[in-house]
Order: C-alpha cells, then sequence, then structure tokens
C-alpha cells in the first residue's frame, strides 16, 4: 500500500518535471505556420532540418561545451583543494573565506557587468572564450568550496588521521583516500557548476561579440527575427540544447553511486 | 613507525593548507575585486546615461531607498516569492531524492532526464512556461478547465505562476544535492534501524533526515540565495508586470538600470537586492548554530 | 574500494577534456587592421531571411570601396538585449562598433549621451533627408540635428479577417460593431488581438489608441498624458478586455501572441506591425488569403496613425577617428536606394525613403510593402525626448494598471503625468 503511494508521487512528480519537456519536443515537431492552432497537428521534422542549417547555433554547442567543461574542471580541480583544506586542515579565518565567497556569489551580475567589462577589455580578453571562463569559474567556486567543504566533512575524520599516522603529507592523505571517497560530492558539485556555465546569459551576451564563439544561451536569442519567432525551432534547439547535459549525468552517473563509505568503514 | 614531531606536523599542514587554499583565493580576489568596489562605487553616484553627468552623493542613494514605495513593494514580492518557491521545491525534492535514491531498472537514466528542467536555458523554458499559462491555448488551463484563470495576465495569479515556473526549474537541484547527501548516510545505520522494527516513516524522520540535514540546509541556503534574486524566469513570463506585480527587487534594478539608463540609483538597488539576500544568509547560519556543515 | 580502480580512468578523462578545453579556447588574435585595410565594425541584428542578399550588399560595398573590410556583429533582436549590450559597450568608451544600429526610440537619449556622432552637415545626410518621409525623419532628428540614418521602419495595422469584415472599419464603433457581429456567429472568436502586456508595446497601443481619439502626446518633448483624449483612449482599451471584445489573455499577450492567435483563425480583428503578414500569408496558415490590412480606427473615421517603430543606423561618437570615412561610406551605402530595396524584397522591411515604395521592383516582388505608403506615411513617432528610457518604464506600469483594470485610465494616467513630471523635473 505504502509502495503504491510513493509510486503514485513519484509518477505525479515525474510528469510535473518532465511533462513539459515532452511537450517542448511535441512542438518542436509540429509546422510552424499553425502553431496555436486547434486539434492535433501533424508531425513534421521542418523545425530540426532548419535548426540543422543554423550553422552558428552548430557551433555554439561546441563553444558551450568547451566554455563549461573548462569551468567545472577548474571549478573542481582549485575548489576540491581548497575545500579539503577548510574541512579537514587548520586554516585561520575558514569562516571568512566561505563568508567572502558566499558574498561573491550572490553580488548581482547585473550590477558588474560593466566594470567586468571594462577589466577583461583591459586583459584584452574580450570576446575571447578563455575570458569568458574567468568570471563563469569565479561565479561558480563559491558554490563548489561550500558544497565540497559539506561533503568532505561527511567523510569521516578516522580516515583521514589514520592515513596521517601512516605517514602521508595531507596533501597525500588529501589525494589517495579522501578524494575517492568523494565521488558523489564531486560529481554533483561538478554538474551543477557545468549547468551553472552552460545556462548563464548575460556574461555571454556582453563579453562574446563574434557570432562564431557565441555559447548556446545567446545563440537561442538570436534565432528571433525582430517580432517573430520560429518557435518550433526555438522548442528543437532547447531539446538540443539539454542533450549534452542528458549525456554528462548519464556519464557520470555511476559516480553518484554509494557504497563507498560504508566499505571504508568495514575496511 | 615513523614519529612525527607535533609541532612538524602542525606546521606542515598549516603551510600545505595555505597552499591549497591560495588558487581558490586568487581567483576570487583579481577577477572580482575589482568589479565589486566599482560597482558600491557607482552606487554611491548619481549617475544617469541621459544626463551625462556624474557626481558623488554620498549615501544620497541609499537614503532614496527608505522612501521609495516601489523598492518595498518589490522586496515584500521578492520575500514571498523566494519562501514559497523554496518551501515547495524542499516539500517536492526530497521525495523526489528519495525516490531516485532507491534501485530500480532504469534510475540512471531517470537521473539524468530529471535533470533537464534545470539544464535547460531558463530563457527557453520560461517561454514555454508562457504558452502552457496561455488562457485559452495553454495545457494548464485545458488540463484544469474549472479553474480558467487568466494567468499571467491578471494581476494577483501573475507571482503564482512565475513561482510555479521556478519551483519547476529547481526541484531537480534541490533533488540532486539532496541525493548526493543520501548517498553519503552509511548503509549499516539503516539496516540496524530496519532490524530492529523501526518502521518506515520513523526510518525517515529520526534517522535520515537528521543525516540528511547538511544536505538540505545547502540546498535550502542556496535556493534562497537564487530565489531572492530571480530574473530571468519572471522577466520572461511578464516582464514585471501585469501592473508591476510580478516586479522583484532584480527586475527593478535592471530596468533602472537599462532601461532608465539611471547607473547611480540602478546599482544601490542592486547592492540593496544583494544586502537583503546576505542578511538573509547570515541569519539563516546563525539560527541554524554552528554546524557540523561549515564553519 | 571502487573508487581507486576508476581513479586513473577519471584523470585520463579530465586531462583530455582539460587539453581539449585550452585548444578550443585558445582564439587566435583579431586581425588587427593592417595597413592597407580597414575593418569597420557593424553591429546588427539578424535580418529573417536567406543571407545571401546581404551578404552581398556587404560584398559590393566592399568592392566599391577597396581596402575596406566590414565585419558584423550580432545581436539579439530583443529591443532590451541590444539596449543591453550597446550600453554596456558604449557606455564603457568602447570604439568598436563603428556604426550601429538603434531603435527609433533611443536616438535622443544616445545623442544626449554622446554615444552618437551627429549627422548634421554630411553629404550623406543632405541627400538621404528629402528622400525620407516624415516620420523617420522626424525620428532621427534632436535638438535641431540629425544623429542617425533611418534603416527601415515599421507602423501599427489593423488587420482584419476579410472573409468575416469585407470592409475595413474607420471608426471605433464601426470596429466594434463588426467584431461582435462575427463573434455571434462564432463564439470561439476574440474580436481585437493586441499586445497588453506590461512592455514598450503596450505603450504604442496606447498610443495609437490615443491619436485615434484625437489625443496628441506625439512629437513633442512633454508627454501629455492627462489629457482627456488620453483617457478616452486609455479607456477604450480597458473596455476591449473587460467588454469581452479581446480575450483575457490579451493582457499577457506580446505581438506572437496575437499574431498566432489571428493566424490560426480565431480572432476578427489584430493589431500588429507589418511582419505578420508574411506570416500569415505562408504556406499552411489557416488564414493564407483571407486577411486585408487597413489603417487604425478613429474616433471620427479618419485614418488613424500607426505607431512608428524601426531601427537606424548611427555612428559611435568613440570610434577611431580614422575610421570615420569608412564608416560613414557603410552608412550612405546601407541607407541607399540598393539597399533599402534588398531589404524590402529579400527582408520584408519597410523602406524609410519615399521614393522605393514606388520602385519597379518593390512593386514587382513585394507589392505589401507597396502598398503600405499611405500607412507609412502617416505614421507618428513616439515622442522623441531623450528623457524616453527614463519615462517609458513608468508609462508602461501606468497603462498596465488601467488595461488589467487595477485602477481606473484617469487615476493610472494622472499617476503617469505626475511621475513623468518629477523625472523629468530633476533634470540637471
Amino acid at each position: 500500500m505504502r509502495r503504491l503511494g510513493l509510486l503514485l508521487l513519484g509518477a505525479a512528480l515525474l510528469t510535473f518535471l518532465l511533462g513539459p519537456v515532452v511537450w517542448q519536443a511535441r512542438t518542436s515537431l509540429q509546422p510552424e505556420a499553425s502553431l496555436g492552432a486547434d486539434g492535433a497537428l501533424p508531425f513534421t521534422l521542418e523545425a530540426w532540418r532548419a535548426l540543422f542549417e543554423r550553422e552558428d547555433f552548430l557551433w555554439s554547442l561546441f563553444n558551450s561545451i568547451a566554455v563549461a567543461a573548462v569551468t567545472t574542471l577548474y571549478c573542481l580541480t582549485v575548489g576540491a583543494s581548497a575545500a579539503f583544506a577548510l574541512a579537514r586542515l587548520r586554516f585561520p579565518g575558514r569562516g571568512l573565506l566561505l563568508a567572502t565567497a558566499l558574498a561573491i556569489t550572490t553580488f548581482p551580475p547585473i550590477a558588474i557587468v560593466s566594470p567586468l567589462y571594462l577589466s577583461l577589455r583591459g586583459l584584452g580578453l574580450l570576446d575571447t572564450r578563455m575570458g569568458l571562463v574567468l568570471p563563469y569559474a569565479t561565479f561558480a567556486l563559491p558554490l563548489t568550496l561550500w558544497l565540497l567543504t559539506s561533503f568532505f566533512r561527511q567523510i569521516p575524520l578516522a580516515l583521514y588521521q589514520a592515513a596521517r599516522v601512516d605517514g602521508c603529507t595531507p596533501f597525500q592523505a588529501f589525494r589517495r583516500v579522501i578524494l575517492p571517497l568523494a565521488g558523489p560530492g564531486l560529481t554533483t558539485t561538478g554538474l551543477l557548476v557545468f549547468v551553472f556555465a552552460w545556462n548563464e546569459f548575460l556574461f555571454a551576451l556582453s563579453f562574446l561579440t563574434t557570432p562564431a564563439k557565441r555559447t548556446v544561451p545567446v545563440a537561442i536569442s538570436l534565432f528571433a527575427a525582430e517580432h517573430a519567432e520560429p518557435w518550433a525551432e526555438i522548442a528543437a534547439a532547447s531539446i538540443l540544447a539539454t542533450l549534452p547535459l542528458v549525456v554528462l549525468t548519464l556519464v557520470f552517473q555511476r559516480r553518484i553511486v554509494s557504497g563507498l563509505t560504508a566499505g571504508a568503514m568495514k575496511g | 613507525m615513523r614519529r612525527v614531531g607535533r609541532g612538524a606536523w602542525l606546521g606542515r599542514e598549516r603551510v600545505q593548507s595555505v597552499l591549497l587554499v591560495a588558487p581558490a583565493v586568487a581567483t576570487l580576489v583579481l577577477v572580482a575585486l575589482f568589479p565589486i568596489v566599482a560597482a558600491i562605487w557607482l552606487s554611491l553616484q548619481r549617475k544617469i546615461l541621459l544626463f551625462g553627468e556624474q557626481s558623488f552623493v554620498g549615501w544620497d542613494n541609499y537614503l532614496l531607498l527608505l522612501s521609495d514605495t516601489r523598492f518595498h513593494a518589490a522586496l515584500g514580492r521578492t520575500f514571498y516569492f523566494a519562501l514559497v518557491s523554496v518551501a515547495l521545491e524542499l516539500l517536492l525534492g526530497l521525495p523526489l531524492a528519495l525516490l531516485l535514491h532507491r534501485a530500480f531498472p532504469g534510475r540512471g537514466l531517470l537521473r539524468a532526464l530529471v535533470l533537464i528542467p534545470w539544464a535547460i536555458p531558463t530563457v527557453v523554458s520560461a517561454r514555454m512556461w508562457a504558452w502552457l499559462f496561455h488562457p485559452e491555448l495553454g495545457l494548464v488551463n485545458r488540463l484544469l478547465p474549472w479553474l480558467s484563470v487568466n494567468w499571467l495576465g491578471t494581476p494577483g495569479w501573475a507571482l503564482h505562476a512565475a513561482i510555479v515556473v521556478d519551483v519547476w526549474k529547481s526541484t531537480p537541484f534541490v533533488a540532486i544535492l539532496l541525493l548526493a547527501g543520501l548517498q553519503a548516510i552509511p548503509e549499516d545505520v539503516d539496516r540496524a534501524a530496519r532490524v530492529d522494527g523501526a518502521g518506515a516513516w520513523t526510518r525517515l524522520w529520526r534517522i535520515t533526515l537528521p543525516l540528511l540535514r547538511p544536505a538540505m540546509v545547502l540546498a535550502v541556503l542556496f535556493r534562497m540565495l537564487d530565489a531572492l534574486r530571480v530574473f530571468d524566469a519572471v522577466w520572461v513570463l511578464t516582464g514585471g508586470g501585469p501592473a508591476h506585480t510580478t516586479e522583484t527587487m532584480s527586475i527593478y534594478a535592471y530596468k533602472t538600470l537599462l532601461r532608465a539608463g539611471n547607473f547611480g540609483y540602478g546599482t544601490t538597488l542592486a547592492i540593496a537586492n544583494f544586502a537583503c539576500v546576505m542578511l538573509v544568509a547570515v541569519v539563516y547560519l546563525r539560527l541554524l548554530g554552528p554546524g557540523r556543515e561549515v564553519e | 574500494m571502487t573508487g581507486l580502480r576508476a581513479g586513473p580512468g577519471r584523470i585520463c578523462l579530465a586531462a583530455v577534456l582539460l587539453v581539449w578545453g585550452c585548444l578550443a579556447c585558445r582564439d587566435p588574435e583579431p586581425a588587427e587592421t593592417s595597413a592597407d585595410r580597414r575593418t569597420i565594425v557593424l553591429s546588427m541584428q539578424p535580418l529573417w531571411g536567406p543571407p545571401e542578399p546581404f551578404a552581398a550588399l556587404l560584398a559590393d560595398f566592399e568592392a566599391r570601396h577597396p581596402g575596406i573590410r566590414v565585419e558584423v556583429r550580432t545581436l539579439p533582436n530583443d529591443s532590451d538585449l541590444a539596449r543591453q549590450a550597446f550600453l554596456t559597450a558604449l557606455g564603457g568608451g568602447d570604439p568598436r562598433p563603428d556604426v550601429y544600429v538603434l531603435d527609433v526610440v533611443w536616438v535622443a537619449e544616445f545623442a544626449r549621451a554622446g554615444f552618437l556622432r551627429s549627422l548634421e552637415g554630411t553629404p550623406l545626410w543632405a541627400s538621404l533627408e528629402p528622400e525620407l518621409l516624415p516620420g523617420p525623419a522626424a525620428a532621427a532628428r534632436w535638438d535641431g540635428r540629425p544623429w542617425a540614418a533611418p534603416w527601415y521602419v515599421d507602423v501599427g495595422l489593423l488587420y482584419r479577417r476579410t472573409d468575416l469584415v469585407p470592409h475595413a472599419p474607420s471608426t471605433f464603433l464601426e470596429l466594434e460593431r463588426d467584431a461582435r457581429r462575427a463573434m455571434a456567429q462564432d463564439p470561439g472568436l476574440a474580436g481585437l488581438v493586441w499586445q497588453g502586456r506590461q512592455y514598450e508595446g503596450l505603450t504604442v497601443n496606447a498610443l495609437e489608441s490615443i491619436w485615434g481619439h484625437g489625443g496628441g502626446g506625439g512629437s513633442e518633448g512633454r508627454l501629455a498624458l492627462n489629457t482627456p483624449e488620453a483617457v478616452a483612449g486609455v479607456r477604450w482599451l480597458r473596455h476591449t478586455i473587460a467588454s469581452g471584445l479581446s480575450p483575457p489573455g490579451t493582457t499577457s499577450g506580446a505581438e506572437e501572441e496575437a499574431r498566432r492567435r489571428f493566424q490560426a483563425g480565431r480572432a476578427v480583428f489584430m493589431r500588429n506591425w507589418p511582419y505578420a503578414w508574411a506570416e500569415l500569408q505562408r504556406e499552411g496558415s489557416p488564414v493564407r488569403g483571407r486577411v486585408g490590412v487597413s489603417a487604425l480606427p478613429t474616433l471620427d473615421g479618419h485614418p488613424g496613425p500607426g505607431a512608428l517603430g524601426g531601427w537606424m543606423l548611427g555612428l559611435n561618437a568613440h570610434a577611431d577617428p580614422a575610421h570615420l570615412d569608412a564608416a560613414l561610406a557603410l552608412l550612405g551605402h546601407l541607407s541607399g536606394e540598393e539597399a533599402a530595396v534588398t531589404l524590402a524584397v529579400h527582408y520584408a522591411r519597410l523602406p524609410a525613403r519615399r521614393a522605393i515604395y514606388r520602385s519597379p521592383e518593390v512593386l514587382r516582388e513585394a507589392p505589401f510593402i507597396a502598398s503600405l505608403l499611405p500607412q507609412v506615411e502617416r505614421a507618428r513617432p513616439r515622442p522623441v525626448t531623450p528623457y524616453y528610457g527614463l519615462l517609458a518604464d513608468t508609462v508602461q506600469g501606468s497603462l498596465s494598471r488601467a488595461v488589467t483594470g487595477v485602477a481606473p485610465a484617469q487615476e493610472a494616467l494622472t499617476e503617469a503625468q505626475r511621475l513623468s513630471d518629477a523625472m523629468m523635473g530633476t533634470g540637471p
């Protein structure tokens, strides 16, 4: 009985979350000219065909993947090291660092887009994808720090201490003992950072101006004409834009599997 | 076994800890420091694009906030939006995380699919919801014919429509954080409780949730911070209308900054929004006590 | 421990991604202007249609001006997004772009802010001005000087279903009567669809209604919102919603919502821009061949003025002075006759030059555009004031309050007047 209740709840949740996505997919398969009319419309691939003719959009997928991947790797590398120190080592000013990081990530982007523009221009990084990674990493780092610090703290202290007693330096203990157990934390944080970098719009619009370098959200915003919007094409683009993320999650989802901590305790 | 002197142990720890933290600190300081200081400086100025003037006015802009009724309205609205959204996201995200935690065939695929609302660019998903909320052609009113509300065009309902969109988008974020938290709970504890005869609800309430506390605290914290600064979804849905009833603080700041070209006061509004967010974060973390989560 | 086993694999993957990422991110330095080729940067929005004709236009320019290369940067068509990008770049004193598009309502504001270089005294303006229609010409001028070259324009039109309403209504009463007659026979129809969401489109619709009721507030500096005509105009808009003539969704709808509803055959009248025509007549459109266009209605029946929309081309005041000649040449080329014909025929953009409407090519290939000459001649610009951006937001809010019924029209407009006076009064 309880299982049925859970099943129903699960089904309701999934319908709520995925229903609109299915609707979006359906929209992408309908003829542009008759969208909005009543009744069932014939299925057609014209929106998808038109989408694949947009070279700029296809390039934007590549750009987004590159920018998001580099941002994520940077954040995970830099963030994990720092989070480890914050979680396990005696670090003076730990609270201050985390609080400042939080303040930075919550500072309204709209207020700093102009000064950032000037800085990037001064550094010659305007209209470069690398120049976009810097603000992205800066804004994603606090989330990384907070999440990873929390995850590292949950790994039992005993393990770390055992490694240290065995003669490891803190960093070696980190690399050999803590890191492998941090799979769920790293993967989750990595995914969230990736999605942040993927969907960010304001900086991408302001700092990248060459059409071939644009990222996905900006590329999609360029679909619309002055008034008209090719809604079926935009729906198709949004489905395509989420595919890399779905694939990424599938590839790494085994890393979100538990049982590692339990095994470590026994061993 | 090598005996390491205690002093050397601590000293090496400190050096290594500073080295480990240095890249993060460097990134944050080098990239964010100048823009933030520049923004704060700008908020103390009277700079209106159109007049081409720029003059230092000190705290005047902030004093203006105190008498700005439009700001007060936006403030109240934003808090209402954030509280309701985050509460709903937690209420929906927890069962979802519990569901995804159980082993069943296709769990991996489902976990990936569930992330989609969070992954779709907001500007697109909000537009999609705008169509779903259409009074006649939209799916929502077609599925609930007795309700038949003009969702985005009625002053009272529009904010709630925006809440629905935010909840739809962000529940996966909460779920995935909670899921990671669930994965960190050792199985033995739960197994032991089951052996002891504890029912499912008791297990959930007494064992799982307390152990999940760190993840929940983080999820709620980050969601609150984001919900208080919500912009894209509401902007695309209603543009702050109808009749300003969905104008959140960030939308008011955006309009002042970019539509009106009032850079000085617009930045002040943005910083006021930021101050609210930080205040909430501080109060929230204090209320929860110096937790084991972080400092 | 599974973690260790997977470690090397993960590291490899990470390394591969990192390398690829860095390779992808390393961009070649943008080709700086070499000694014998100057690059002019043009910032514009994508024109919906085949890319070849416009590319040919630019190629033609480059052929006529050897030594100059045009680099095109695209911006989203959304006016707010484009504005945002421009304010960031131009506000930072960026010398790029050299030539950029601007919305008709930005001209005075950008001129005052020092983002534009005046076209006064240039041969370009001297040859362009006599050709221009009165609306665009007025919108391009501020403080007695020309600041931008009109590129293409837009005008508000009344669309109707010719199978339901054979003759175009000329007064508001006629419109309502015709609509209700059709609605009586088909209850699913909406009488009139327009743009009532709280955004600039609402201001446009409201102004057209106000002008139709005899109100001014047109091209003078001050917005006259509190007049009896203005109240009547806004009351009409509220009436369409309150009486069911317009569907409730109007208060959250923009151009596309109205267009799709009309295109699905579920509306009798629609107020929209000329772009809708091409969509309505497209293959597969349910109303293809059953649409007519006319001027907006007025109180006394004379054809009502539509609001003037569109975009202009301006020179960046901070641009490199060495590029000025080239930029002016590009401006001249893009606002010239050839360009106007290309835009009209291939991209359905209304020209700002009167003569184009009668050119044989346009008459042949784009007859709809040619037929719009009377409407464009009548088109009225929104108040040309540098304060427009400052005021727009306030006005939209008050209009939304009136249109959704939160406040009566008189009260909302009085408030709008008070707020806009306060704002404009706080000038230096």
